[in-house]
């Protein structure tokens, strides 16, 4: 584990089992994943791709089955781990009786901040958010659009180091998507780490530098966008890599990720790409399939998770 | 501490929007005012007094003082079985609506403790609670000392045994919405162990009216383990009318059965997932 990322989990895992049924499901599959302090990384998937439960684990809402995870170095089921982490839920149902003001009081001192300090900082946030003359009414009167605003400056009122924001432009307009966006791009120039869960593969494509795909609880693909994205390339699947090569193939490939035994790399030339099959077949490694790559996100996203549905659909 | 004050005024707050705090309040001032308005008390010689209560004069003269712990036993009983079911209905909401989706992942994401978010919002709970019994009694009290000049301590004793006791079944309704998320289902669990005590409390007639020693023993193990809601009223009852407590059984065995409700609600708490 690295202090110098912001998340790090290894092999983490969530598997929920009811009592009365004998299916499990595993929500979240050996997920080994590194966020660098100062990224804005995007984590993608289908619904019930097990995006929301990996943040979960990482907040430690969800005990995990097995593996482990890191915020700033610090074991994440610890709750100083959560200090410098602000947080924006999913379908938030924050206290209807508060006033805007009223739940940024709370949640900076809940987050530990000094009386003195949330003052201070209560309507620089409103202002920033928009919400400057919204910040004495309850908060059972503000739209949908101004809650999730609200909830994103709550996340950020004790200045955290570390974003989580789970589907932040939910039910917002496009201005406000825009807005949100800026906010999000100031904070991140100044060092603050921001991890964005969405389906919206246009909003984290405008924000992101680095993205992973989540399908059926596993990292489908991850890398960085700009590589991701770039222009034409090939992607390579392989099986049963082992793990040194794997790990050498990586430091090539603009992206790469392990999917059922499935070892899959994209390849940002032609040449990077013989070369890795030559070291694939001089490992005897059966190649699943190699094809020119896409350059949007969402093609990216669509072969990927495509590709895994292909999968169940042949199983 | 700013996040334990935070936490315990939240629940204040809370309660304050719910009208829960109102109602309480409201409910009260309506009963001290009762007290105060309607309840005319002329003595007479220092030791009698007639009385005149809604308009109607008794035709017969009471010791004053016997008087007096009428009215406080009334004001003990409503307290301790109206006002008791009222706080229990209304408490469980409380508890509840920390666990709904949405607001406890917001709370769990906070550099916050498990422990201390479920124990502040019983904390807050019981504060609220508390604060409505005494205002009560303490109102009642003194206005009965006021207007008659019968300071009686030992009714003062009755806000205390009302508060351990609705501690007691705030602990079963915290384990009750920890483990279910239900408000009502809590809600229900109180009311029947509420219900369960006067019938409990006749364990020795119930033994010897069941024929199986299985039942036998099942029916001491319960009444053994269940909160004496009704024997601790009895205390209640004992002590403002001056009478020796015959056993403190009950309120220890009652306030057992509460640390432990609240402490399997801490570790059913500790490990659920959200």
């Amino acid at each position: 584990m690295s202090s110098e990322a912001a998340i790090e989990t290894r092999e983490l895992t969530c598997v929920y089992r009811r009592l009365w049924r004998r299916r499990e499901v595993r929500a979240v599959d050996g997920v080994t994943l590194r966020v660098a302090r100062g990224t804005a990384f995007g984590l993608l998937g289908p619904n019930g791709a097990g995006k929301t439960t990996f943040v979960k684990l990482l907040l430690a809402s969800v005990r995990p089955t097995a593996g482990r995870a890191w915020l700033f170095g610090v074991d994440c089921r610890r709750p100083e781990a959560r200090r410098p982490v602000g947080y924006l839920p999913e379908n938030h149902r924050l206290p209807p009786y508060l006033t805007g003001a009223g739940l940024l009081e709370l949640a900076g001192a809940l987050s530990g901040m000094e009386a003195g300090a949330r003052r201070r900082r209560i309507p620089e946030l409103l202002e920033l958010v928009g919400l400057s003359d919204w910040g004495q009414v309850r908060l059972a009167r503000y739209s949908k659009g101004m809650l999730q605003r609200l909830g994103l400056a709550q996340a950020m009122m004790h200045e955290p180091a570390l974003l989580l924001l789970d589907e932040p432009t939910d039910g917002v307009d496009p201005l406000g998507r825009q807005q949100i966006r800026a906010i999000l791009r100031q904070l991140q120039q100044r060092g603050v780490t921001v991890f964005l869960n969405s389906h919206l593969l246009a909003e984290v494509e405008l924000f992101c530098q680095e993205v992973a795909i989540l399908d059926r609880g596993r990292v489908a693909l991850s890398g960085k966008l700009a590589d991701l994205t770039a222009g034409r390339g090939y992607r390579l699947a392989a099986w049963g890599v082992p793990e040194r090569l794997f790990d050498e193939l990586r430091a090539q490939a603009s992206a790469a990720g392990w999917r059922d035994g499935l070892a899959e790399f994209q390849f940002p030339s032609r040449e990077e790409l013989n070369r890795a099959v030559d070291l694939l077949r001089a490992e005897r490694c059966p190649l699943e399939r190699i094809a020119a790559s896409a350059s949007t996100l969402e093609e990216v996203f669509l072969r990927t998770i495509g590709s895994s549905a292909g999968e169940v659909r042949g199983e | 501490m700013k996040a334990t004050a935070a936490l315990f005024g939240d629940t204040l707050r809370e309660a304050r929007a719910r009208m829960v705090f109102w109602g309480f309040y409201g409910l009260s001032t309506a009963i001290i005012l009762f007290f105060l308005f309607l309840l005319r008390i002329d003595v007479v010689e220092g030791a009698r007094a007639t009385v005149t209560l809604l308009g109607e004069t008794s035709p017969r003269a009471i010791p004053i003082a016997r008087l007096v712990r009428q009215f406080q036993g009334g004001v003990a009983s409503f307290l301790y079985v109206a006002g008791m079911g009222l706080a229990v209905f209304a408490s469980a909401g409380l508890m509840a609506a920390v666990l709904e989706p949405g607001r406890i992942e917001w709370l769990l994401s906070k550099p916050v403790g498990r422990g201390r978010i479920l124990l502040l919002r019983f904390a807050g709970s019981l504060a609220v609670v508390g604060l409505n019994v005494c205002y009560l009694v303490l109102g009642v009290w003194a206005i009965l000392g006021w207007k008659t000049g019968v300071w009686d301590p030992m009714f003062l004793a009755v806000a205390l045994t009302t508060i351990f006791m609705f501690a007691v079944l705030l602990a079963a309704v915290t384990l009750a919405v920890v483990l279910s998320d239900s408000a009502a289902l809590a809600t229900m669990i109180a009311f029947a162990l509420m219900v369960i005590s006067p019938i409990l409390a006749q364990h020795r007639l119930m033994v010897k009216l069941l024929d199986s020693e299985g039942w036998r023993r099942l029916w001491r193990a319960l009444y053994q383990i269940l909160p004496k809601v009704f024997e601790v009223g009895r205390i209640n009852m004992d002590l403002l009318r001056g009478r020796p407590v015959e056993s403190w059984a009950p309120v220890w065995s009652s306030a057992a059965f509460g640390a432990a409700a609240l402490a399997l609600a801490l570790c059913a708490f500790r490990r659920r997932n959200f």
